[in-house]
C-alpha cells in the first residue's frame, strides 16, 4: 500500500537522522565516547576502547545506509540489536545504582545522582526500537536504493 | 462478466487455434512474478551481504582511525614550560610544599594532572599564585591525586604523573615539571604521557640526579599517593556540593580547614590582604 510506503519512508529517514546525529557527535569527540563507555562499568578495560571506537562509526554507517535506503531490512535488524544492547546497558547502570549519563548523544560519564535520567533514556531508545522494528517488518519504502536496484515496481519490491 | 473469465476464454480459443498465447492486456495481478522472483531474491541477498560488509568496514576503519587519533601523544616530547621559581619546593610524603618558610598563609591545592578543570584552574590562577609565591606571601601545598586514574587509555596516567612530579620535587625541579604537565595535558580517554616521556621531561627541565629515572619508572611514590588520596577524599571539610551531590573533587583549594571558593576571581587577593 502506497500510504504505508510513505509512513515507512518517514520512519526510515527518521531513524537515519537519529543514527547520523548520535554517531556524528560521538565521532567528533572520540575521547569523550571512551569516558562514556567506561562509565557503564560493564566491559573489561581492553574492550572499552574497542567498543568506544567502533560504536560511533557503526552508528554513522547505519544512518548513512538508512538515508540512501540500501539493505534497509538488514540495517534495521542491526539497529535493533544495537538499540537492545543500549537499553540493556542503561538498565544495568540504573539497576546497580550507578550515576551516569548514557552518552547517547554525546557527553556521558559520571554525573550526580540528580542528573541521571534513566527512564527517559530508556523510553527514547524504545521509541527508536519501534522505528527499527517497523523497518524490519516492512522494509519497503519510497525513494530507496533498494527499490531502484532490485528494479522491481513499487508493487513487488520488498515483499518476501 | 469478469476480466479473468474473459481472458481465460481467449486463452482457450488461442490454444485451440494453435496460436501463441498472448497475455491479457494486464489487468490487476502483476505479470508473471514467477521468473523475476528468484532474480529479485538474489539481488536482495547480494545487497544484504554488501551492507554487512560496509558496516563491518565502518567499525574496523573506525577502530583503526580512533586508535591512531587517541595516540596523539605517542612519539611526542612534552613541551617545557618555565616558571622561573626563585623559591623552594620540598616533598614530604605525597605532598610538595612550595614557597618561602616565612609565608604565613598556606594554601592546599588538590589536583590531578589529567583533570581539565585543574588545567583551567592553573591557567586562570597559576600566574597569580606564582607571583605570591615569589613575594613570599603564601606557601602552596600541592596534593597531586589519581582521581581520574582510569580515564586515560591505557589507564594510569594520573598516578604516573603524580608519582613523577614527586620524583621531580626530589630532584629540585618541581615547579617547571608541574607547569609543563598542565600546559601539555593529554585528553581524557586518550593516551597520556608514558614514564619514558615523563623522564624525558624531567631531563629537559633540568633534572640531573641519576635516581630520577628509576623513581619514575618504578613508581616509587605510587603507594604513598594512593594512601594520601584515600585519606584526602574522606576528609569531611573537603567535601563539596557539586550538582546536588556531596563529594570530593579536583581541583579543590583549601586554606586551613576551609574550602576556598575559586569562583570568586579575587579569592587570592582577599587571602593575602
Amino acid at each position: 500500500m502506497r500510504a504505508l510506503d510513505g509512513v515507512g519512508t518517514v520512519v526510515r529517514l527518521g531513524l537515519a537522522a537519529v543514527w547520523l546525529v548520535s554517531g556524528a557527535i560521538k565521532v567528533a569527540d572520540l575521547n569523550q565516547a571512551y569516558v562514556a563507555v567506561l562509565a557503564y562499568d560493564v566491559l573489561p578495560a581492553s574492550v572499552v576502547g574497542v567498543v568506544a571506537a567502533g560504536v560511533p562509526f557503526l552508528e554513522v554507517a547505519l544512518g548513512a545506509l538508512l538515508l540512501v535506503g540500501l539493505g534497509t531490512r538488514v540495517v534495521a535488524a542491526v539497529s535493533v540489536v544495537v538499540l537492545v544492547a543500549f537499553v540493556a546497558a542503561v538498565a544495568q547502570a540504573w539497576a546497580r545504582g550507578l550515576t551516569i549519563d548514557c552518552g547517547c548523544f554525546g557527553g556521558g560519564g559520571q554525573v550526580s545522582a540528580a542528573e541521571t535520567n534513566y527512564p527517559w533514556e530508556i523510553a527514547r531508545d524504545v521509541g527508536f526500537l519501534a522505528l527499527a522494528g517497523w523497518l524490519v517488518a516492512r522494509p519497503r519504502t519510497l525513494l530507496s536504493l533498494d527499490g531502484w536496484l532490485t528494479g522491481a515496481s513499487v508493487d513487488t519490491q520488498g515483499r518476501t | 462478466m469478469g476480466g479473468a473469465e474473459r481472458s481465460a476464454r481467449k486463452k482457450r480459443q488461442a490454444a485451440v487455434a494453435g496460436r501463441p498465447v498472448t497475455p491479457p492486456p494486464s489487468p490487476a495481478p502483476a505479470p508473471a512474478p514467477a521468473p523475476t522472483r528468484p532474480a529479485g531474491n538474489r539481488k536482495k541477498i547480494v545487497i544484504g551481504a554488501v551492507v554487512v560488509v560496509l558496516l563491518a568496514a565502518a567499525v574496523v576503519g573506525g577502530i583503526i582511525y580512533t586508535n591512531a587519533k587517541k595516540n596523539a601523544t605517542e612519539g611526542q616530547t612534552i613541551a617545557v614550560s618555565r616558571v622561573d621559581a626563585g623559591y623552594p619546593a620540598v616533598r614530604q610524603g605525597a605532598i610538595v610544599t612550595v614557597g618561602q618558610d616565612s609565608a604565613d598563609t598556606i594554601i592546599d591545592v588538590f589536583e590531578d594532572f589529567l583533570c581539565p578543570a585543574c588545567r583551567s584552574f592553573e591557567e586562570t590562577y597559576g600566574k597569580q599564585i606564582h607571583e605570591q609565591l615569589a613575594e613570599g606571601t603564601v606557601r602552596v601545598r600541592y596534593h597531586m591525586l589519581p582521581m581520574l586514574d582510569d580515564r586515560s587509555d591505557p589507564a594510569g596516567y594520573s598516578m604516573d604523573s603524580a608519582n613523577a612530579a614527586l620524583c621531580a620535587a626530589d630532584a629540585g625541579q618541581f615547579p617547571d615539571f608541574h607547569q609543563s604537565l598542565f600546559d601539555a595535558q593529554p585528553a581524557e580517554g586518550a593516551r597520556g604521557w608514558d614514564n619514558q616521556q615523563l623522564v624525558q621531561l624531567g631531563t629537559n627541565v633540568g633534572v640531573t640526579s641519576p635516581e630520577f629515572r628509576s623513581c619514575v619508572e618504578s613508581g616509587e611514590y605510587d603507594d604513598a599517593v594512593a594512601a594520601h588520596f584515600a585519606e584526602v577524599r574522606e576528609m569531611s571539610f573537603l567535601q563539596q556540593e557539586v550538582d546536588g551531590q556531596r563529594g570530593f573533587g579536583t581541583p579543590t583549594i583549601a586554606v586551613g580547614d576551609t574550602v576556598v571558593n575559586t569562583g570568586d576571581e579575587n579569592w587570592l587577593k582577599k587571602l593575602v590582604d
